[in-house]
């Protein structure tokens, strides 16, 4: 077999070349094109046969040679500045879940009966005998997509073509690369299905094209910082819905009894999984690690540990070039706690040596602190869950994840606890940034809410 | 050279050697070695007596330098979360803080009277070089500050020197809105009718008439005690003619400007025919310039008429690119590129970089030769190639009471013998996700 070089026909907007000005009008006939083709193509397909189509194309994107995963690995490094490993170990956690048992598992715990996008039927645990329903999705979804990583992206699109919705995905500028992928894949295997989906990019917050867009949107999903939400919010018409995803951050925990076995650096390697996971750039990376005094290795053992995993990590999974900006964020936050664990002896750095690929603080400063990302860990010491709880007060409005390294009856009672604080999602440490198909996004639901019902009682 | 033992036996070299410096051109092997000898000096001297820097060289091993490059360089943020200095409590009489709004933790850098005239002696110079040429050519480098015993003054006693303070009249009318912050709060008294700050200085007997008439666009050191930056700028203005501070301070510490006031003072020079300096922050010029295109105001100041524009935007105001902050001053002020000056300073530093002399064309920035910039490459921590963005690194001999070598946040490209600032480190999450505590 021959390799060929993959070459993509320019079918989306995106695949304009660089400079091609994009005007409104382009943006309105565009989505005017979608619904066109979605009443034609998209509208009265079956569920079945859409989750078919997504399972292969799930399958071909865990296929070492599908040329769309070539594409990835040898071109995303330079246009993502992911490396190819954590690339590789991105597309495979995402499309693992892509299988038919996932989606129908997604339509039935969404709408109680997998089939309800087709036609009336009844739900499954729904009160009254003769009452059925139907739910449809928007006919334009609009999606404004997160800078930081594209699996997010991809899952959306998935949930839309559950919803039988003509999509237009609004990527911000130079960050187009894996979702104009994905959807060439879909266009790909099923032109019908690619004629329903455009993709384009531009910056964020240009109101002529985005006034275009929302125009014809019945619906916008949107991922970004809370002041972006608030602002497409204002500039939404009043007939247009908004599912907006604002600014989430997560940590891990680990309870004493966890490294109180005889292999602790596995519960770190775990943590580092999840470090190096899309290099912490989402919302569901761990900014700190609450560690609980008391088990056989302390909170600054466990620092070195994770430091252990995350240089090995860098040999099989490098974090990648940065841009001079975030290396030099990095590089003044290092020195800042340099000068700190100088001081004193309750705050400790290891540091990846003469580059800044990996970098973990530990101290017994009980606060959450942000971190700068790409590889970037607080581990904090803690008492308990209260101190971590505590201390992590000031997000929580904005947790998402916790990774949490425990068993038994002990996790469950912690996992009720940090549910009961506000945490959306637990999880075991070293799967944060691996949710399932079917999680509820934020602690909605993330297929459900962009629907609408209707129901007849016979 | 056993004068270097201790901090009074260096200032006197250190001053020595910025006049040297400034008077005659000198062999550059000579200034280096020189300014080897004396950062090494100071190293050894700030070690022992700065304790947190003494912990941070310990850290790094660093315990004796043969060159001034490898002096381990504090980081600016240590400046927010230590006491950085020699001095003990007791000698501190002044402090200058970073700017920035009440909520954030700003930087400190303490003087005694000693280094605060040290201080002043590193800046007059250098600022005259760039920024009055034709005076430093006049005046020499020479420049033995008549005013640092006034200068010196408790950061608690805002008001300097009261007796000298004329009134402007024209401080009497409220302060137009124009807050910098967007947080929306009043007004604090400082900013009401009977506000002291501005003053006009009484011409100083060396200034000749045909001096520029000086508007400077921050607060006076009156209603901004630990601003280096109003520090500075009062410290200079013994080489202009009349001088007024048209910037204010509001209740939440956000810096505002009197546009009127600066638009009287604009307005009178024009019409006398007589030449502006405007010293100001890049977001004074910004709500200036947006003043002036508003009411379509366009000034034509007297030939020798010039700007030094200094600091980014901290986060306040509408953030304009240098080159559209160029352009419009050249629009509104009638201002040509080659007459504005831009400053890089800081309040952890004691020496300022500049980017051209008046009139010449521009250039990197260029620091004098008693303070030394890097561009440090942040992964590796080795100098940056060329051409390559890096954090720039200073090692400041006037930094005598504090730490010479300061590590900033800022990035820059070396080109020639200076360097043109490119940005900051970002601060946060660098893409999607961002959110800042008040931590760092």
């Amino acid at each position: 077999m021959i390799d060929k070089p993959l070459t993509l026909p320019g079918y989306f907007l995106a695949d304009l070349p660089d400079g091609a000005a994009l005007t409104p009008g382009l943006i309105t006939e565009a989505c005017q094109t979608l619904k066109r083709n979605r009443a034609r193509y998209l509208e009265g397909r079956s569920t079945e046969s859409l989750i078919q189509r997504l399972d292969g194309i799930g399958r071909d994107w865990l296929e070492a040679d599908y040329p769309f995963r070539r594409h990835v690995l040898e071109a995303g490094p330079a246009a993502t500045g992911f490396s190819a490993a954590v690339l590789a170990a991105g597309l495979d956690s995402f499309f693992r879940q892509l299988t038919t048992e996932n989606l129908e598992g997604l339509l039935r715990q969404e709408l109680g009966h997998a089939h309800r996008l087709d036609d009336f039927y009844p739900g499954d645990h729904e009160p009254g005998s003769n009452r059925v329903a139907l739910a449809r999705g928007p006919e334009l979804l609009a999606h404004i997509a997160p800078g930081n990583i594209p699996s997010a992206v991809m899952l959306n699109l998935i949930l839309g073509l559950l919803a039988r919705s003509a999509q237009f995905v609004k990527c911000a500028s130079g960050q187009a690369f894996l979702p104009r992928l994905f959807a060439h894949s879909l266009y790909e295997a099923d032109a019908k299905l690619g004629a329903c989906l455009e993709v384009a990019e531009w910056p964020g917050g240009t109101a002529s094209l985005e006034d275009a867009l929302f125009a014809q949107a019945d619906c916008v999903a949107a991922t970004g910082s809370d002041e972006t939400l608030a602002s497409i919010r204002k500039a939404l018409p009043g007939h247009a819905r908004l599912a907006g995803y604002g600014t989430r951050v997560s940590f891990g925990f680990v309870a004493k009894e966890a490294l109180d076995g005889r292999h602790p650096e596995s519960i770190a390697a775990r943590a580092a999984l999840d470090v190096a996971a899309w290099n912490q750039l989402g919302c569901l990376s761990p900014h700190v690690i609450y560690v609980e005094e008391g088990g056989r290795i302390g909170a600054e053992g466990f620092a070195g540990l994770l430091a252990a995993q995350l240089e090995a990590l860098e040999k099989t999974h490098p974090r990648g070039r940065l841009a001079a900006r975030e290396a030099a964020g990095i590089a003044s936050r290092r020195s800042f706690y340099e000068v700190r664990a100088a001081h004193s002896p309750e705050t400790k750095m290891w540091a990846s040596p003469e580059s800044t690929a990996w970098t973990v603080v530990w101290d017994t400063d009980a606060r959450f602190q942000v971190s700068c990302l790409n590889r970037f860990v607080y581990v904090k010491a803690v008492g308990g869950v209260d101190e971590a709880l505590q201390g992590a007060d000031v997000v929580r409005e904005k947790v998402s994840t916790v990774g949490l390294a425990g068993s038994g009856a002990r996790a469950a009672e912690l996992a009720r606890q940090f549910a009961r604080w506000g945490a959306r999602r637990i999880c075991p440490l070293g799967e944060m940034q691996k949710p399932p198909l079917g999680w509820r996004h934020d602690g909605r639901p993330a297929l459900g809410d962009l629907l609408t019902w209707s129901e007849w009682e016979k | 050279m056993s004068l270097l033992v201790s901090f009074d036996g260096f200032v006197p070299q250190l001053r020595a050697f910025i006049t040297r410096s400034q008077e005659q051109p000198v062999p550059e092997a000579e200034l280096d070695a020189e300014f080897n000898r004396l950062a090494a000096a100071l190293f050894a001297l700030q070690r022992d007596a700065v304790p947190i820097y003494g912990e941070f060289c310990a850290k790094r091993k660093v315990s004796a330098v043969a060159d001034w490059r490898e002096i381990p360089a504090l980081p600016a943020a240590a400046f927010k979360e230590f006491e950085v200095t020699s001095l003990p409590p007791a000698q501190r009489t002044h402090v200058f803080h970073s700017s920035g709004t009440t909520q954030h933790r700003p930087s400190r850098h303490f003087h005694n009277a000693q280094s605060l005239a040290l201080y002043e002696e590193s800046l007059r110079p250098w600022f005259r070089r760039h920024f009055l040429p034709e005076q430093a050519a006049i005046g020499g480098g020479a420049d033995r500050s008549d005013r640092t015993d006034q200068a010196i003054c408790n950061p608690q006693s805002a008001i300097r020197n009261p007796q000298s303070a004329i009134r402007n009249p024209q401080s009497a009318k409220p302060v137009v809105n124009e807050r910098i912050s967007e947080s929306a709060s009043g007004n604090s008294e400082l900013t009401g009718s009977l506000t002291p700050a501005s003053l006009t200085a009484p011409a100083s007997p060396q200034s000749a008439i045909r001096n520029p008439q000086l508007i400077i666009l921050t607060p006076s050191p009156a209603q901004a005690p630990h601003s280096s930056l109003a520090y500075m700028f009062d410290t200079v203005r013994a080489d202009f003619g009349a001088a007024i501070f048209s910037g204010r301070v509001n209740g939440d510490g956000a810096w505002a400007l009197d546009l009127e006031q600066t638009m009287a003072a604009l307005r009178e020079a024009q019409s006398a025919g007589q030449p502006v300096a405007l010293l100001g922050t890049a977001s004074s010029f910004v709500l200036l310039l947006d003043h002036c295109r508003a009411g379509r105001t366009a000034f034509r100041l007297a030939p020798g008429s010039r700007a030094l524009e200094t600091g980014g935007y901290k986060g306040r105001g509408r953030a304009a690119p240098k080159w559209e902050l160029r352009q419009m001053m050249t629009r509104w002020l009638g201002m040509p590129e080659s007459r504005i000056l831009a400053e890089y300073g800081m309040s952890e530093l004691s020496s300022q970089a500049y980017d051209r002399v008046i009139p010449e064309a521009g250039g990197g920035f260029r620091f004098p030769p008693w303070a030394r910039a890097r561009i440090i490459s942040p992964e590796t921590g080795r100098e940056a190639a060329e051409g390559e963005t890096g954090l720039v690194q200073v090692v400041d001999l006037a930094n005598v009471r504090s730490a010479l070598a300061v590590q900033t946040e800022d990035l820059a490209v070396r080109c020639g013998a200076g360097f043109e600032l490119t940005g900051r480190a970002a601060g946060t999450a660098a893409r999607g996700c961002s959110l800042m505590l008040a931590e760092l």
